[in-house]
């Protein structure tokens, strides 16, 4: 087993049988529908045309490449989507680094060469993007090999192992074709995959997000850069993007919604189910600025003779975000708020324990209190959540902490 | 009775969607063109109005048509693909292109702040105050307001540092210029015999090296990157640039009919080696107002180039090469980007300080380093905007394609011409 970098290689002379140099090497493939890794091809210029030689007839891979190969097979070569061009399609380009959850350009790409039987097994096995990748592209040719090679040693290589590697690719058929699912970045949390994202360009943000599963895609989308989130929306099918809003919190889609013109918006929310529809309808009606725009609606509220039990029961089919469960509430006749009751209570108490007795004075406040105003109550009174109800004390929806530091982080 | 107002109405409202859109977009054309009047700038216009009066007005129109096609290149790339010049390069051109292009690039911008700091020193020591401590203090300005800004309030400060180049406009009022005789001469077509004098040559070539400069092009196109601005706006972001190489024209005429009208007119054709100079010389000749406002520009366009220029300058090497780079990032996570950003300004500060200034030899390696690294830049523009696998429908058309690889095989020329006339 050895490895040799691509940059090594392109511009190499490919030797038939006899030894004699027929071709230089011009770029190199892989069909990721056959397998992921392995090499399929070379492709070498003779002459002024451009052929294939199979990697299976590859005998040696390096400075010169050797082949048992009868050019006469050496097929012409003509451009399919089908297979990752290491030069075209790699070199130079910008990946996701999966593992350091950045995104990096790429200085080489290192390939393994292990002898089985007769002939090569060929891997892409890594990229390069530190200094010693682009150090031996500067020195090519200026300095000889063998001195380059020893100077290269001392150099700390920074790769990134292949499994780690996302490439991006904006043309969507293509990104089929080649496998590129995004499955590494979308196993990152939603903070990383959302950083990630801001660096990438416009339309390979709009790759990314109408790739990853929907409700990763929803949670990273949370979390982007209100400008950004916008854009991506916006560039976004309204199928797409309307399946993506569906996931996420009411009252974030509604201030994403809110943000859109009204004809991208309408859009957008006509290809929605009717049930998320109706939810983030209400919500946009209310002013972005006030306890209403902020709430969210998908809280759990309880009947105040529920015992503990039946709260836990509820807990568990209840679909909102973990963060709306901190405080359950108690609703009283014609659905009024008359407690809350904080998890760790319920948690804490013996299952048939009634609600009532754990419950707390619930602080609320009504739907048009100014966003300063709610961060005030939240200070106050150390809240996680707190209430919003209507002019009959009824309970319309909950804000939660993470919402009110959202708002004041993007008020500076 | 009203229906004969629906035209005009109609009119109106996608008038004022249009300037909705401009306004929207507006910002990294006009900051970029306005930059570029910068200290050696504004040096050259004055040279050039003092030496030789109204005959080189004629230079703005064409030099103003070759900023916005240059421009426009730059603005449009940014708006279609989303990435900055940097990456474009190094994703077409490969990394030892890229690398060759931004070391030069490194170089002739370290020259180009030296050159805004020195700016910056004269100006205010006019107003008697000491290099020693206005230097420093700008350095650490111009380190903090990038650090400690967004794009958003910086693109804000830097608009109305643009529109402080009005000092110009009034001082070139002020020095009671014959308007018909400058109109005229903008216009007219230049006088052969002109053209045959060795000195009136090197002037014109002067003005067009100093209108168009490699790093424009990318602090344009990232800026444009940074915005947002998609190739659904672009149509109103051309109009940015348009309009900001117009007024940066504008100034530049002012300027040059300023000293035109003051200097040349008394017979005091050499004002100098800085754009300090010309303020003095125009002090007894124009009057204590035109004096300030000459001071005051100089100032603000040096203070304003030098607070561009490093920051440009690393994001474009960063991306370029593979650097992290951003201002989002902290120190420990973007060391190359942040190093060479503050070295820039140290640096190119501290050169100013020394006791013996070797600033003759810094602005002749940074024009050699511009000089060597412009055709490549623009070139390379030309060739990725017709590249229709990266710009889709948005590659050049072939009348834009006449007269660009003109405008830049002129522009190669003069550039070339004036390194080797020095």
């Amino acid at each position: 087993m050895s490895l040799v970098a691509l940059s090594e290689l392109l511009g190499a002379y490919v030797r038939d049988a006899d030894g004699t140099a027929r071709g230089r090497l011009r770029d190199i493939a892989v069909a990721p529908q056959d397998h992921p890794t392995r090499i399929a091809y070379l492709i070498i210029r003779i002459g002024e045309g451009e052929h294939l030689v199979p990697a299976a007839s590859i005998k040696a891979l390096g400075p010169s490449i050797r082949t048992d190969g009868d050019p006469a097979d050496w097929d012409t070569y003509t451009a399919s989507d089908g297979v990752l061009l290491l030069k075209r399609d790699l070199l130079d380009q910008q990946i996701i680094d999966v593992h350091g959850r950045k995104v990096v350009r790429v200085n080489d790409v290192e390939i393994d060469s292990t002898p089985i039987n007769s002939h090569m097994l060929l891997n892409v096995v890594a990229v390069d993007v530190g200094a010693r990748g682009a150090i031996r592209r500067l020195a090519k040719g200026l300095v000889p090999a063998f001195t380059l090679r020893a100077l290269l040693e001392k150099i700390p290589p920074r790769v990134i192992p292949w499994q780690y590697v996302d490439l991006l690719e904006t043309d969507p058929a293509r990104r089929v074709k080649l496998k590129i699912a995004y499955e590494g970045l979308s196993k990152l949390h939603p903070a990383d995959i959302a950083d990630i994202v801001e660096d990438l360009p416009p339309a390979e943000r709009e790759a990314v997000f109408e790739t990853i599963d929907e409700e990763v895609a929803a949670e990273a989308l949370e979390e982007i850069d209100p400008d950004i989130k916008k854009s991506i929306v916006e560039s976004l099918d309204s199928d797409r993007a309307a399946d993506i809003l569906e996931e996420m919190d009411p009252d974030a889609a509604a201030d994403l919604l809110g943000d859109l013109t009204e004809a991208r918006s309408g859009q957008i929310l006509k290809e929605m189910e009717p049930e998320e529809r109706q939810e983030v309808t209400q919500l946009l009606e209310f002013h972005e600025h006030t306890a209403a725009g902020r709430m969210t609606t998908e809280f759990l509220s309880m009947p105040e003779t529920s015992v503990v039990d039946d709260a836990i029961e509820a807990m568990k089919t209840f679909e909102g975000g973990y963060e709306a469960l901190a405080t359950i509430y108690l609703t009283g006749r014609a659905h009024q708020l008359v407690g809350a009751v904080p998890l760790v209570k319920i948690a804490t108490s013996s299952p048939a324990a009634e609600l009532s007795g754990l419950s707390e004075r619930a602080v609320s406040c009504p739907p048009d209190t100014p966003q300063d105003e709610v961060a005030a109550l939240f200070d106050k009174y150390n809240l996680l959540t707190l209430a919003v109800v209507d002019e009959h004390g009824r309970l319309a929806g909950i804000i939660t902490a993470d919402d009110v530091i959202t708002m004041l982080r993007h008020r500076n | 009775v009203l229906s004969f107002l629906k035209p005009v109405l109609s009119f109106l409202r996608t008038w004022r969607g249009r300037l909705v859109m401009l306004l929207a977009v507006i910002g990294p054309g006009f900051i970029t063109a306005n930059v570029d009047n910068d200290a050696g700038g504004i040096f050259t216009y004055s040279q050039a109005g003092a030496q030789f009066g109204y005959s080189l007005l004629w230079t703005m129109i064409p030099i103003t048509i070759a900023l916005v096609v240059v421009q426009e290149m730059a603005s449009r790339m940014g708006a279609v693909t989303g990435k900055g010049l940097s990456d474009l390069i190094r994703e077409e051109f490969g990394f030892r292109l890229t690398f060759f292009v931004m070391v030069t690039l490194v170089v002739t911008n370290f020259g180009n702040v030296v050159a805004e700091f020195a700016g910056i020193a004269s100006s205010l020591e006019l107003f008697g105050i000491s290099r020693f401590i206005v230097v420093p203090c700008a350095a650490a300005l111009v380190w903090l307001m990038v650090v400690r800004g967004t794009y958003d309030s910086i693109e804000k400060i830097f608009l109305t540092a643009s529109a402080f180049y009005v000092c110009y406009i009034i001082a070139g009022v002020l020095a009671h210029p014959d308007w018909k005789a400058a109109a005229f001469a903008t216009v007219t077509r230049p006088q052969a015999a002109g053209i045959r004098n060795y000195g009136y040559l090197y002037m014109v070539i002067g003005l067009v090296g100093t209108s168009i400069s490699p790093w424009m092009q990318f602090y344009l196109q990232a800026s444009v990157v940074e915005k947002g601005i998609t190739a659904r706006q672009y149509a109103a972001s051309r109009w940015d640039v348009i309009l900001g190489c117009i007024f940066t024209d504008v100034v530049a005429w002012f300027i040059i009919v300023a000293c035109a009208a003051t200097l040349y007119a008394s017979g005091r054709h050499d004002i100098g080696t800085s754009g300090a100079d010309a303020a003095v010389a125009l002090r007894p000749l124009a009057g204590e107002y035109a004096y300030l406002l000459f001071a005051a520009g100089l100032f603000n366009a040096s203070l304003f180039a030098a607070s561009i220029l490093p920051i440009s300058t690393a994001y474009a090497v960063c991306e370029g090469l593979g650097f992290e780079s951003g201002l989002d990032k902290k120190f420990h996570e973007a060391p190359v980007f942040y190093w060479l950003y503050t070295l820039l300004i140290v640096l190119g500060a501290g050169v100013l300080l020394l006791p013996r200034l070797p600033l003759v030899y810094v602005s002749v390696l940074s024009q050699v380093a511009n000089g060597v690294v412009l055709p490549f830049v623009l070139i390379f523009m030309l060739l990725l905007t017709n590249d229709a696998e990266l710009m889709g429908e948005h590659t050049n058309s072939r009348n834009f394609n006449i007269i660009a690889w003109l405008t830049v095989a002129v522009t190669i020329v003069m550039t070339l011409a004036m390194l080797f006339t020095r």
